[in-house]
């Protein structure tokens, strides 16, 4: 029947799960969810002209604004990313069996953990892809505004005749507040804290019924996240509760279950104008990883299990 | 010489599914057992909810057996292995609505592990096979359901497997696509690939199938080459062109005089109303 009759080569487990990957990617993309990114530049450059309280001098005003772009920016892009991870990973798995295209890629020599990690890394690269476009836009927004702010303080210092030795200080103030590293780091722990909600939304789409209940769910464990912390120091420390042995496992256990999102607010302070140790960086890279991998692993448990 | 592997070997298949409440199991297939050799064309008969499709999932590994085993090819449907060498249609399959048909064909490719040329030269030849080459850059959005299933019959068709699994083929489809369909199945049988199919559409499975099994509530009922099942040993057909009266006169006194033979009936064959239908329908669209 073919022109060739030469057996055909299995492809590797890598090439499979890119090739999902990229098909993921691709169904995403013609669902048109760039279209947020226009959102995206409107908060963007309007950000710079919200007025937040003010109560310092006037050489701080500068630095307000660059506070405000900064929070507006990474706080779109949080919302964003997660939206975007958890309500993606919750709609292809639930498509792909109503409309039985499953069938047709399992019933192909394709393991399940295949499909599932090829899903997994096409919401993470459409993820990926989306927060890199914000990051330049927001980078080249901030770029324009701190050269403008510092020329502008520059000069109103110079007018007021400020010694040179605090100029430098206030230019070095100011440009802890503009586009630098931190800021990519902050803009990739948002990365983070969206994989490990995507590879979340995977495992419970795959013993869920609809997509409603996924995205629920997973948005409450979201919620979760950012308070577990408190609510596990708060019931090891209450009294007699927190004393036994068995209260401390299960807090671990916890915790190796439930993502603790507090570990991100390290953006926060990078609004802030602080630095992000590489360090810090690196620990939220293995939480990431950690996580992904486990919710990923536990998915596959479920999967190769059902039936369809 | 030793007889070769069969394409599809089911033995003793039991499969039970948890009813809503988890209180009572229903079992979708009672103790079915199925052997195709290859280059067989099998269909697989049965009133809707009889077990047809399960059965399919389970030689695909879609549902694991409850008891029993599946194999393809001598390898065991659970394990990927066996899916290398089998190409599966499900009933109404939508596939990727925003994919065109060679990018459908091309995803599926690669899944297999084509690329490259080879790749190329795969979906030009099955786009050509299904008769779809003018519509391969249009996304499947705008297929109508015969061109989706014809392309379903492609994607089953791309790493060239020794077995096709087809579920209700020509479901939905309208007399014109079902005929392509069956068109195409006639050509996989010419070469030399084992087909699977189940339909409830008798005529059909009748015109392609060399083997069928009848499958109700769960068990297979009867199975068997298809001629020894349908004929009808104690008769005899004469299909005779332009006879006079005169003549169908003599033959029926003749078996008249006969001591043992007499006569069912006689009259004109009629054409089948599908026959009828694209008869009409074709030489509508030459005009």
């Amino acid at each position: 029947m073919s022109s060739t009759t030469q057996p055909i080569a299995r492809g590797s487990h890598f090439n499979r799960i890119l090739v999902i990957a990229g098909h993921a990617f691709t169904q995403l993309v013609r669902m048109k969810v760039f279209y947020f990114l226009a959102v995206f530049a409107v908060i963007a450059i309007a950000s710079n002209f919200f007025d937040l309280p003010q109560h310092e001098g006037p050489e701080s005003i500068g630095m307000n604004v660059l506070r405000s772009i900064k929070s507006w920016s990474l706080g779109t892009m949080t919302l964003f990313s997660v939206v975007l991870s958890i309500v993606a990973t919750a709609l292809l798995l639930p498509k792909d069996v109503e409309d039985r295209t499953l069938y047709t890629i399992l019933a192909k020599p394709v393991p399940r953990i295949d499909y599932l990690a090829g899903k997994l890394l096409g919401v993470l690269i459409l993820v990926f892809v989306s927060l890199a476009m914000m990051d330049v836009l927001m980078t080249v927004v901030l770029q324009i505004r701190s050269s403008m702010i510092l020329t502008q303080q520059v000069a109103m210092a110079q007018s007021q005749g400020w010694p040179q030795d605090a100029i430098e200080s206030l230019r070095a103030e100011t440009a802890q507040h503009g586009p630098n590293w931190a800021l990519q780091g902050a803009v990739f722990a948002v990365f983070l804290r969206a994989s490990i909600m995507a590879s979340l939304a995977l495992l419970i789409s795959t013993f869920s019924t609809s997509t409603l209940f996924t995205t629920i769910i997973s948005f409450l464990i979201y919620f979760i996240g950012h308070f577990q912390a408190d609510a596990r120091d708060a019931y090891l420390q209450a009294g007699q509760a927190g004393e036994g042995v068995f209260a401390r496992m299960a807090a671990l256990v916890f915790s190796l279950v439930l993502p603790d999102f507090q570990n991100f607010n390290v953006i926060d302070a990078v609004i802030e104008g602080q630095a992000m140790p590489l360090m810090v960086l690196v620990k939220l890279s293995l939480i990431g990883l950690y996580y992904a991998v486990f919710f990923t692993i536990a998915s596959w448990f479920v999967f190769a299990e059902k039936e369809f | 010489m030793a007889e070769p592997t069969p394409a599809v070997e089911i033995k003793g298949l039991v499969k039970d599914f948890k009813t809503s409440f988890r209180r009572q199991m229903l079992r979708a297939v009672d103790d079915v057992s199925i052997r195709i050799m290859p280059g067989e064309v099998y269909g697989l008969i049965g009133p809707n909810g009889s077990g047809k499709s399960t059965t399919m999932k389970a030689l695909l590994g879609l549902v694991a057996p409850t008891s029993g085993n599946c194999a393809i090819f001598g390898k065991d449907s659970l394990k990927v292995d066996s899916r290398n060498d089998v190409g599966f249609l499900p009933e109404n399959p939508y596939f990727y609505k925003h994919l065109s048909g060679a990018e459908t064909l091309r995803f599926y490719g690669k899944l297999c592990g084509l690329k490259g040329k080879r790749l190329d030269d795969r979906v030009s030849e099955l786009l050509a096979l299904v008769d779809l080459e003018n519509a391969r850059d249009r996304r499947l959005g705008g297929y109508s359901k015969g061109m989706l299933q014809r392309i379903g019959l492609a994607q089953a068709m791309i790493q060239e497997p020794r077995l096709v699994i087809l579920d209700e083929p020509t479901a939905g489809v309208d007399p014109v696509g079902s005929r392509q369909i069956r068109d195409l199945i006639l050509k996989l049988r010419e070469r030399g690939i084992t087909v699977f199919l189940c339909s409830h559409l008798l005529e059909q499975v009748q015109e392609v199938c060399d083997h069928v099994g009848i499958i109700f509530r769960g068990k297979m009922v009867k199975e068997g080459r298809l001629d020894d099942l349908i004929a009808i040993e104690d008769q005899t057909e004469i299909i005779i062109k332009d006879a006079s009266p005169e003549l169908i006169s003599q033959i029926t006194a003749l078996v008249g005089n006969s001591a043992t033979a007499s006569l069912v009936r006689t009259g004109k064959p009629r054409t089948t109303l599908e026959r009828l239908f694209l008869r009409e329908t074709t030489q509508g669209k030459d005009s």
